[in-house]
């Protein structure tokens, strides 16, 4: 296989997809956010939002954290360090192909 | 690749999203600028000129800077458009006090050179224009609103027209010093642009964004 298109077969799928990708880019920028600022930025509605975050959890790149700020629940959301590694990862790859 | 990068860059934008970065900056420049004033022009003798004054205005200005951000960011942007936690390493405050430093320093280098010209405004201009081009890289690299680059136009010009002030007029603010005069004057435009503008971001902020209904969390 020509090694180009070798690099873009081997794109992680998980950050791939447009919306996933979005909220990598975000997180890895920061240490943690909550749910708010990701569905502000991303303009995401509540019930996509959680599912792309439910797909990255499961993938092991999100950690979850269930909080309270005062009385009101707070949800922070971090990259763990295999998600930071496959977003630099995903971005060498997509670069190469590039 | 583009995209991913501006993305990347949008948490930086975001701490200024409300304007309360500026707002800081303007304060502090103009508790600065009044504290300079106060002891240019106070008599000989008043409290001013003591150290225990200058420590209890400057730490209040240290706790009201400390704090009253945090405090507008918790009760009004993290409910508004969300919390973030930035890592240490991505805070402005090293390129800041790195651009301090270098200000400081050739500012420092150009007195010193000029001995016979000690009633030169140019330093204070030169600081004025770093500032301005340190601000304009700032809202390039981490895309703020455009009318910001209003912002690098007033300091730069305003810098400019200190610098070329009469020295008489200058120093009349600072106890006929003109170099002292043109650091407080250029340090009251900082104050005041800043001000304004994070004013401006602010009033915007306030007027765009609602908090979500409790559910929304």
């Amino acid at each position: 296989m020509n090694p180009q298109i070798r690099t873009i077969a081997d794109l992680d799928r998980v950050i791939h997809e447009p919306g996933r990708l979005m909220l990598m880019a975000l997180l890895f920028a920061v240490d943690r956010s909550d749910f708010l600022y990701l569905q502000h930025e991303t303009g995401m509605n509540k019930g996509t939002l959680s599912s792309h975050l439910s797909r990255l959890e499961e993938a092991g790149y999100v950690e979850v954290e269930k909080t309270y700020r005062g009385k009101v629940p707070q949800t922070l959301l971090g990259l763990t360090a295999a998600g930071r590694q496959a977003f630099e990862q995903y971005r060498r790859n997509l670069r190469g192909a590039l | 690749m583009d995209e991913i990068e501006s993305l990347l860059n949008r948490p930086k934008a975001y701490y200024n999203i409300d304007g309360v970065g500026e707002l800081a900056m303007g304060f502090m420049c103009l508790a600065y600028s009044l504290l300079g004033w106060l002891q240019a022009n106070a008599p000989k003798g008043s409290i001013w000129h003591g150290m225990p004054a200058f420590m209890i205005y400057v730490g209040s200005m240290c706790l009201i800077l400390h704090y009253g951000p945090k405090a507008i960011k918790k009760r009004i942007t993290y409910p508004r458009t969300g919390f973030v936690e930035y890592p240490k390493r991505d805070t402005l405050w090293r390129p800041m006090i790195l651009g301090a430093v270098v200000s400081a320093a050739l500012s420092a280098g150009l007195m010193v050179g000029l001995r016979r010209h000690w009633n030169m405004t140019t330093p204070a201009a030169l600081i004025g224009l770093l500032f301005a081009a340190s601000y304009a890289y700032g809202i390039a690299r981490i895309g703020m609103a455009r009318w910001k680059w209003a912002v690098v136009c007033v300091v730069a010009l305003g810098s400019v027209a200190i610098a070329v002030l009469p020295a008489d007029v200058v120093g009349a603010l600072a106890g006929h010093s003109s170099v002292r005069g043109a650091f407080l004057l250029t340090f009251m435009l900082y104050g005041a642009v800043l001000l304004v503008s994070g004013g401006i971001s602010f009033w915007l902020y306030l007027r765009h964004t609602e908090a979500p209904a409790p559910e929304a969390q």
